[in-house]
């Protein structure tokens, strides 16, 4: 929010030797940071007031006017092309040596033999765009006098500060409300009321028929009606057109600008109807119909619910009551009778609305963030006078009102024991002082305790931690000590998951794997994509209700797509050597109905890059690379995996293995479809992936570790042709089977040759084991081995082997 | 046998010795003179034809001579293996500056790293890791935290939600309520993880990653908030540093402040620094004392226990410790930029 130092003068006198960036530290210390403070006038200098003592038109451009100008000490000619000026207007002036706001340095400039001094300035070129019209110069009112700087004239010279307000803080969304805060920070500053807020008769009964106000509504305490009559629409004056474009809101008519004014200075939302324009002379403030639909003056049908109130007249909605007003009602430029209302909503009520309809008013924006009831009054009196001043209006009607009961504020204690504990600090009665500059009054004194009574404006404040806030805030938090807690409560243990992804993500790119982390979110096409089953659990997508992007639709079911999405990230930017990567997180799965789960993920990908030359690294890993990865991981937990000819719709249909664990399966391996391949790079280069759900590694399987034995090893070699038909794992389990009992003493199996091709028949390949016999008990005879040995060979060989 | 023809056998040995230029030169020499039918061995053999009184004598000499032949075989067959063990070495000479093999290094990504490093740093603290949902309730996200619906702070953080009514958790700090709730007080609980805002522009990603901190126990002062904070940032950024606090505003404590560091980069000397912008200060995590409703939610007794609770954005703390200026980096898996420091 804005606020103007020149406007904070009319409510408080601070220490003039304050400069602005203290007072800027000062409140952002104190918790309302100030993002920034704006010297309004920039970088202007030497522009002042000047009389147009001449006019005449360009004798050979009719399109441009010379002026002679009369600064007071000097006479200047000056060319415009504004049409906008007459004789004897005084204008603002930049002669030759001024300078802009924007910094521009003014000279002397030849128009077709006319030399012309500096230029006269419109309100664009001042800064302040929107505060006059923007196509001719701007005509000062007759108060200014040639000479004047313009610094020092309607606000110009400003300084503004940008300062973020707290949504507990609506007090302070005011020049009266940093004003009272200002004085808790500066206790020796003095409060004072603006000059033109001041009380004056209005006792006069209406002059227009109105009948009553009725609030069925409790959620509105108080509603008040103040009647302009005679108001002639026109512009603001100059310094309120320039005090609102500082403070951010652009300039309307008179009668507009008084509202949002005061506003801006004392924190109460107003609106102004035009009373002609009312359906009915009454106002009932009501809650909406379920159903019911509005126009709100934006043009939109707002759909309404019990909870919306709204202002109406006749039985016709009028406005959004807090939020926003109708479409009909409003001020216009032939309004001459005005209704100015000052109304006092619930700030749950106004923010369930605002939030529902999504409509960020700067009344629903200030009702929801509570605003004093007590000034509602004070505002109407303020609008009132300002109306009278601005509007030539006549004012001195009895305001008409309303009102509901509303909850009050209540005292609350502060212990010295509590103070104590939270900020190291026991004077209670520095602490009383502290509370009394923010405007919280000690009311009660009990033992070492006392009582306090918040003001009005501070319905935040409703515990005793909420008084140790004021009085830390006040005090700083930088001079407390540094201390640490004392005694463990319990053994700290960065717990199961942060474990086990410790342990995997230093496995992980040990093995030469780079850490990724990508968003939790998918697209909505991702099952059509990688042509998921709609039977697949990762079809069955949690879906986001209200997303921002077509690639955040919904939560992630696999770390694939990330994996991948991160691949073409790294092919667009240029990357072509291998590139190795895995991510950690979580997957999210629909649980029946109404529940999910979460579980935690691996994934990783092996791409070979798009240039194989190479003199010295392996760039030609392959599933086999992938698998000793995976498997290597899963025993270092110590958990035996089993790897199952699988199938997966995007990964190739006769790479892909999925993986169990004691039955149970945690997961595949697998190369991507060759036409997803050929859809991530152009050279259609394999990709090989694989995950895993990590829960199943969390806890360490202890392994066993055994004796070496002390009795020789005997090997034997077998060389077998085997039918394409049995995989390895068969053709293990077949040696293991034929050797029967005596598979206790066969101890490896060792595959030292695959090969298929010249002198392989057709679907076969032969495979060569050495295997190891080896007793813990005894040496193991020659001709005792050699019998197990020619056991085996005659059992593949029964089992379709051909032993060679 | 004449003592000149054991004189001759020793000289051309030695002759021969020396003249060997490898080790099959020199097992050409031994077999000459020692082996079955070397000149020492058939002078050996030939002792036995020595008249008694002589061969005694002539036995010792030859088998001096033996030792003589074998020991000079040993030394010289040594010093010749030295030798080619050294051409060897020279002819095996490799350029130890050609690039490693299978150079891709497996490297971390910055944010996970930094989770993993403060996480580490907080144990050391008493603090344990706590886990919750990223999938939320509204109660835990919202209710419980002290925000009703109709709260103006809800417009702090836009919120996606599920259909169901469920959103996804806008900051780490429901885990607080969660683990109030599991592990009752005293408790020291720290929870990194994702949260979600629905924001997305050059500063703000919709997915981020925090870490929420909690002490609750018996007469919690603000300056144990504070001694914990400089610890865990000294720690991390592995250097003191200045620290300052702001009075400011959360639903969930109460009394709240926003914590400033020098900026790592600059430490306030550079006044066009990108990182501070100039000001010597960077906002690194917000926190306060934890408000008395919250502990309600998390069914303890305020009257009894109190507390305090952070939070602190990860990505910006690995953003800060290693350089990064672009937030949309993390997320883009592009490993040229995840191998750019390596």
């Amino acid at each position: 929010m804005y606020i103007s130092l020149e406007l904070l003068k009319n409510f408080i006198d601070i220490r003039p030797d304050l400069t602005p960036e203290e007072i800027a530290e000062r409140l952002t210390f104190s918790g309302s940071e100030v993002e920034n403070i704006n010297y309004c006038a920039g970088k202007m200098s030497g522009v002042i007031v000047a009389r147009v003592q001449e006019l005449e038109e360009h004798p050979e451009e009719p399109k441009l006017l010379i002026a002679s100008l009369n600064t007071g000490s000097g006479e200047h000619t000056c060319i415009t092309s504004a049409h906008n000026i007459k004789k004897g207007d005084l204008v603002f002036y930049a002669g030759a040596g001024a300078i802009l706001p924007n910094g521009i340095e003014m000279g002397i400039k030849d128009f077709k033999g006319v030399s012309s001094s500096g230029m006269m300035l419109s309100a664009e070129e001042l800064g302040l765009k929107e505060a006059d019209d923007p196509s001719g110069l701007l005509v000062l009112p007759p108060e200014a006098r040639p000479g004047d700087d313009a610094k020092s004239l309607f606000h110009i010279g400003d300084v503004i500060f940008d300062v973020s307000i707290t949504p507990n803080r609506g007090d302070l969304l005011s020049h009266l409300g940093i004003s009272r805060e200002l004085k808790g920070l500066y206790p020796e500053s003095v409060l004072h009321m603006p000059t033109w807020l001041r009380q004056f008769k209005q006792d006069n009964e209406w002059t227009e028929d109105f009948g009553e106000i009725s609030l069925p509504d409790k959620g509105c305490y108080a509603y008040r009606l103040g009647l302009v009559t005679g108001a002639k629409i026109k512009n603001s004056p100059l310094t309120s057109r320039i005090d609102l474009v500082h403070l951010g809101m652009r300039p309307i008519s008179n009668a507009v600008d008084v509202t949002n004014y005061v506003m801006l200075m004392l924190g109460q939302p107003l609106h102004a109807f035009d009373l002609n324009t009312l359906p009915a002379r009454e106002i009932t403030v009501r809650s909406a119909r379920a159903g019911e639909i509005m126009r709100t003056l934006d043009g939109k049908d707002r759909n309404l619910t019990e909870n919306d109130m709204l202002i109406t007249s006749g039985g016709e909605a009028i406005a959004l009551a807090g939020v926003m007003g109708g479409e009909q009602t409003g001020i216009n430029e032939n309004t001459n009778t005005i209704l100015i209302e000052s109304a006092s909503f619930s700030a749950v009520r106004v923010g369930h609305t605002s939030r529902r309809l999504g409509i960020n008013s700067e009344a629903a924006f200030r009702f929801s963030r509570t605003v004093d009831p007590a000034l509602s009054n004070t505002a109407l009196i303020a609008a009132s006078a300002l109306m009278r001043d601005w509007c030539e209006g006549e004012i001195n009607y009895r305001p008409k009102f309303a009102e509901n009961e509303i909850k009050n504020i209540q005292p609350v204690e502060l212990t010295r024991k509590k103070l104590n504990v939270y900020l190291s600090f026991d004077d209670m009665n520095a602490a009383s002082k502290i509370l009394d500059g923010f405007g919280i009054k000690n009311i009660k004194d009990d033992h070492e305790n006392k009582i306090f009574m918040p003001p009005t404006w501070r319905p935040d404040i409703t515990i005793e931690e909420d008084l140790i806030e004021e009085i830390g805030r006040y005090r700083g938090y930088n001079e407390a000590e540094n201390k640490l807690p004392g005694e463990l409560p319990r053994r700290a243990d960065v717990g199961d998951v942060m474990k086990i992804s410790g342990f995997i993500r230093n496995f992980m790119m040990a093995k030469g794997f780079t850490e990724i982390m990508t968003y939790s979110f998918l697209p909505e096409d991702f099952a059509k994509k990688l042509k998921l089953n709609d039977t697949d659990t990762r079809s069955d997508l949690i879906k986001i209700a209200n997303p921002i992007s077509r690639d955040h639709m919904a939560m992630r079911t696999s770390l694939i797509p990330g994996l991948l999405n991160a691949l073409k990230n790294s092919l667009a930017s240029g990357w072509k050597d291998q590139i190795k990567i895995f991510e950690q997180g979580r997957i999210f799965l629909r649980e029946g109905e109404n529940n999910h789960i979460e579980p935690e993920h691996l994934a990783g990908l092996i791409f070979n890059g798009l240039d194989d030359r190479s003199a010295w690294n392996d760039r030609s890993e392959d599933f086999y690379n992938l698998k000793s990865v995976v498997e290597n991981l899963i025993k270092s937990r110590g958990y035996t995996p089993e790897f199952k000819t699988g199938h997966e719709n995007f990964t190739h249909a006769g790479q892909t293995a999925n993986i169990f664990i004691d039955g149970v399966k945690i997961g595949f391996i697998a190369r991507l479809k060759p036409a997803l391949e050929q859809e991530i790079n152009i050279n259609a280069n394999k990709i090989y992936i694989f995950e895993i759900d990590t829960g199943f590694l969390i806890n360490l399987k202890s392994p066993e570790f055994l004796p070496v034995s002390t009795f020789p090893a005997s090997t034997r070699d077998i060389s077998m042709l085997v039918s394409r038909d049995k995989n390895y794992a068969k053709v293990i389990s077949d040696i293991k089977n034929s050797a029967g009992e005596d598979v206790k003493i066969l101890t490896e199996i060792r595959l030292f040759d695959i090969y298929e091709g010249k002198g392989v028949p057709e679907n076969f390949r032969s495979l060569a084991f050495t295997l190891t016999y080896r007793s813990r008990d005894r040496t193991l005879r020659d001709e005792e081995v050699e019998n197990i040995n020619l056991k085996i060979r005659e059992n593949l060989n029964h089992k379709g082997y051909i032993i060679r | 046998m004449p003592s000149l023809n054991i004189a001759e056998v020793r000289e051309n040995f030695k002759n021969s010795l020396a003249s060997a230029k490898n080790i099959q030169e020199l097992e050409e020499v031994r077999i000459k003179y020692s082996g079955k039918k070397g000149e020492l061995t058939l002078l050996l053999r030939s002792l036995g034809n020595l008249p008694k009184d002589e061969r005694k004598e002539a036995g010792i000499k030859l088998n001096e001579l033996r030792d003589e032949f074998e020991k000079d075989i040993e030394l010289t067959s040594k010093k010749l293996r030295d030798s080619e063990n050294e051409q060897l070495e020279i002819n095996e000479r490799i350029d130890v500056t050609l690039p490693a093999k299978n150079n891709l290094n497996g490297t971390f990504h910055p944010v996970v790293q930094t989770m993993h490093e403060i996480a580490n740093i907080m144990q050391g603290l008493g603090y344990s890791v706590a886990t919750g949902p990223e999938l939320e309730e509204d109660f835990y996200n919202f209710e419980a935290l002290n925000i009703p619906k109709w709260h103006p702070a809800r417009d702090m953080q836009d919120t996606f939600y599920l259909p169901d009514g469920k959103l996804l958790r806008t900051h780490t700090s429901p885990v607080q309520v969660h683990a109030m709730l599991e592990f009752g007080a005293p408790l020291r609980i720290i929870c990194p993880g994702k949260v979600y805002r629905r924001d997305n522009d050059t500063t703000h990603s919709p997915m981020f990653n925090q870490m929420e901190g909690l002490l609750i126990d018996k007469d919690v002062p603000f300056s144990v908030l504070k001694g914990t904070m400089s610890e865990m940032l000294n720690a991390f950024f592995g250097r003191k540093l200045n620290y300052r606090f702001r009075a400011s505003y959360f639903p969930f404590t109460e009394p709240s402040m926003e914590l400033d560091i020098e900026c790592v980069k600059c430490s306030g000397h550079d006044e066009n620094c990108r990182v501070c912008h100039g000001t010597g200060w960077l906002e690194v995590a917000g926190m306060g004392m934890v408000h008395p409703n919250v502990i309600r939610a998390g069914k303890i007794d305020p009257e009894i226990y109190n507390g305090f609770a952070f939070g602190i954005g990860l990505d910006r703390m690995a953003m800060l410790k290693y350089g990064i200026n672009d937030l949309r980096l993390l997320f883009d898996g592009d490993v040229s930029f995840l191998l750019s420091g390596f």
